[in-house]
């Protein structure tokens, strides 16, 4: 890490940013923070204003309007300032093509202000965490395959110990090794780094980022910890019910327990009777936690209950899906 | 203007190991060379009011439209077309350093052209001065020349920057810098060969005409004479096509 000083309330702010060009408009009024040493996964449909928003917050784009602040310094007011606590690994990850791994890491290290003391040191420490010692150090970027210039990319990124990293589709293009090592890297950086991370696999970032915000046609849609977003977007909970009871019994049974619970058959009766049936529940139902209490208590034959999983990607698509503004949080 | 000495490290290391540069070396030295070896035929037959040398730098147009776009062209177009220049510039490296260090470079490169260049009328007076001939040229002749193509290189490489900075594409960028030195060495060729004297309504010429004489200074600068107009032409010229650089490069997204 650099010099000790105190740690800002967020390492990344954008404060209503907005961008426009011409009459398109790609961000609007756009919102969030990073806290230090949190990992966000930065989502939305293609088009949504990500690397927009991400290239604002890199300094390598101006804003029409808004603030955004990397460790606590403006990046329109002192670019060079916030450049100096933020590494940014753009979406296609340019890299030039002819010079060695280890020559470009070097350079970008005294580019990035690393001791020269320490610029070997830190060169030789990256390639060891993204994997490129062995197989990569001493060849051509240009001849590399796409997951080895992803680490390279990733690579330059921690060279400097930087206190913010953006990372704008990482995993890309890599295959599932790959990507399994590089979300146990980014895994690695959490309370090291703040990072923002923008990726389309929301298993990926579900699994990695400890809080997530949605934006949607530029504007924010969503944004809070999975849990949290689970509980404010699920309309319902939902179980898959595999019983020998009917409709008419189980709906009965459901009632008993949550007067608003809903019955509705998937299969019919299978080999020895079974019956497939999904129970939906208001999601903030207290019979959601005793449902097999109940059902096994009312005498049903019962052989399977699960609660159907509303992941990431279901969160995803009700955040898209409402209006830009609506249930925001913050 | 920070970072400019890695960059420049940098770009002058990129610069001698890129195809690019050699193959401009290879052309440069082939036409400088061919050039030069038809002014000593010349010298040879007859006598010429032009020294070897000074007949053989009074075609630097040649090299200066032909070679010098081959070297910036790609400074800033091909970084541009692969984001590579925007990477660089999320460092905390400035675009000022950024375009100094890439000008300089290709500056060092065009002045070491010109010294190879140097070596020829060198071997010409070894091998041939002996045998009778008459003077092959001056030695100050030969660097007053050089100091004429390093200082004017100065405004010539940055407009070949500048050129580079404002396009994506390498091809356009060595085009829009062959058209712009072109239009720089043609007026004041063409400024000089105008009869303004007799034109009073051209008269507000008369003083640019006697800043824009390309060839007037060669001259200049090969009989020894050392007029600060060039210099402030030359040097102005130059901090003003890389400050359009810097905001160029700056105002990129």
């Amino acid at each position: 890490m650099n010099e000790a000083a105190p740690l800002p309330e967020a390492a990344v702010v954008a404060e209503r940013l907005t961008k426009r060009y011409g009459s398109l408009t790609a961000v609007e009024d756009l919102s969030f923070s990073v806290a230090p040493g949190e990992i966000v996964g930065f989502l939305g449909p293609n088009g949504a204003g990500k690397s927009t928003t991400m290239r604002i917050l890199a300094g390598t784009m101006s804003g029409t309007s808004g603030r955004a602040a990397i460790w606590g310094v403006s990046v329109a007011l002192d670019p060079a300032g916030a450049k100096r606590h933020l590494a940014y690994m753009p979406e296609n990850n340019p890299l030039p093509e002819d010079l060695r791994v280890e020559e470009y890491l070097t350079l970008r290290a005294r580019l990035k202000d690393v001791a020269p003391d320490r610029v070997a040191e830190r060169v030789r420490r990256v390639m060891e965490d993204c994997d490129l010692t062995r197989r990569a150090s001493g060849r051509l970027i240009g001849q590399l395959s796409k997951g080895f210039r992803q680490r390279v990319g990733i690579a330059d990124a921690l060279l400097a110990e930087p206190r913010v990293v953006i990372l704008d589709e990482p995993t890309i293009g890599l295959d599932p090794h790959q990507i399994l090592g590089i979300r146990e890297l980014i895994r690695s950086l959490r309370g090291r780094m703040a990072v923002l991370i923008s990726s389309h696999i929301l298993h990926e970032v579900e699994q990695v980022c400890d809080k997530v915000v949605i934006i949607n046609r530029g504007r924010l849609v969503a944004q809070g910890r999975t849990d949290d977003l689970r509980r404010e977007l699920r309309p319902e909970a939902a179980f898959t019910v595999v019983t020998r009871a009917d409709a008419a019994a189980l709906l009965a049974a459901c009632r008993a327990a949550e007067p608003a619970a809903g019955v509705a058959a998937v299969a019919g009766a299978g080999a020895g009777g079974w019956n497939t049936f999904r129970v939906t529940l208001p999601a903030d139902s207290p019979a959601r936690d005793k449902l097999a209490d109940a059902l096994v208590g009312a005498g049903l034959a019962l052989r399977e209950i699960a609660e159907e999983r509303f992941g990431l990607e279901d969160i995803f698509l009700a955040a898209t899906r409402r209006a830009p503004g609506e249930g925001r949080r913050s | 203007m920070r970072h400019f000495r890695t960059l420049l490290a940098h770009e002058l290391r990129s610069a001698a190991l890129s195809w690019n540069t050699w193959a401009a070396a290879g052309l440069f030295l082939a036409l400088m060379g061919g050039i030069h070896y038809f002014a000593l035929v010349d010298a040879a037959r007859a006598p010429v009011p032009r020294s070897p040398v000074e007949a053989t730098l009074w075609f630097f147009w040649l090299p200066l439209l032909c070679v010098l776009p081959l070297l910036t062209m790609r400074t800033f177009a091909e970084e541009r077309r692969s984001g590579t220049l925007a990477a660089l510039l999320t460092t905390p490296a400035s675009p000022a350093a950024v375009v100094w260090a890439k000008f300089l470079a290709v500056w060092i490169v065009w002045a070491l052209f010109w010294l190879a260049f140097a070596v020829f009328p060198f071997l010409a007076e070894q091998r041939l001065a002996g045998a009778g001939a008459h003077a092959l040229g001056e030695p100050a002749a030969l660097w007053g020349g050089l100091c004429f193509i390093a200082v004017s290189g100065l405004l010539h490489v940055a407009i070949g920057i500048l050129c580079s900075c404002v396009t994506r594409s390498a091809a356009l960028a060595a085009l829009l810098a062959f058209m712009s030195l072109l239009a720089l060495t043609a007026a004041g060729g063409a400024l000089e060969t105008l009869p303004i004297e007799s034109w009073e309504w051209l008269g507000w010429l008369r003083e640019p005409a006697a800043h824009l004489r390309t060839f007037g200074h060669l001259q200049d600068f090969t009989d020894g004479v050392l007029d600060a107009r060039p210099l402030v032409l030359y040097g102005t010229g130059t901090l003003l096509c890389l400050g359009l650089a810097v905001l160029t490069v700056e105002g990129q997204e």
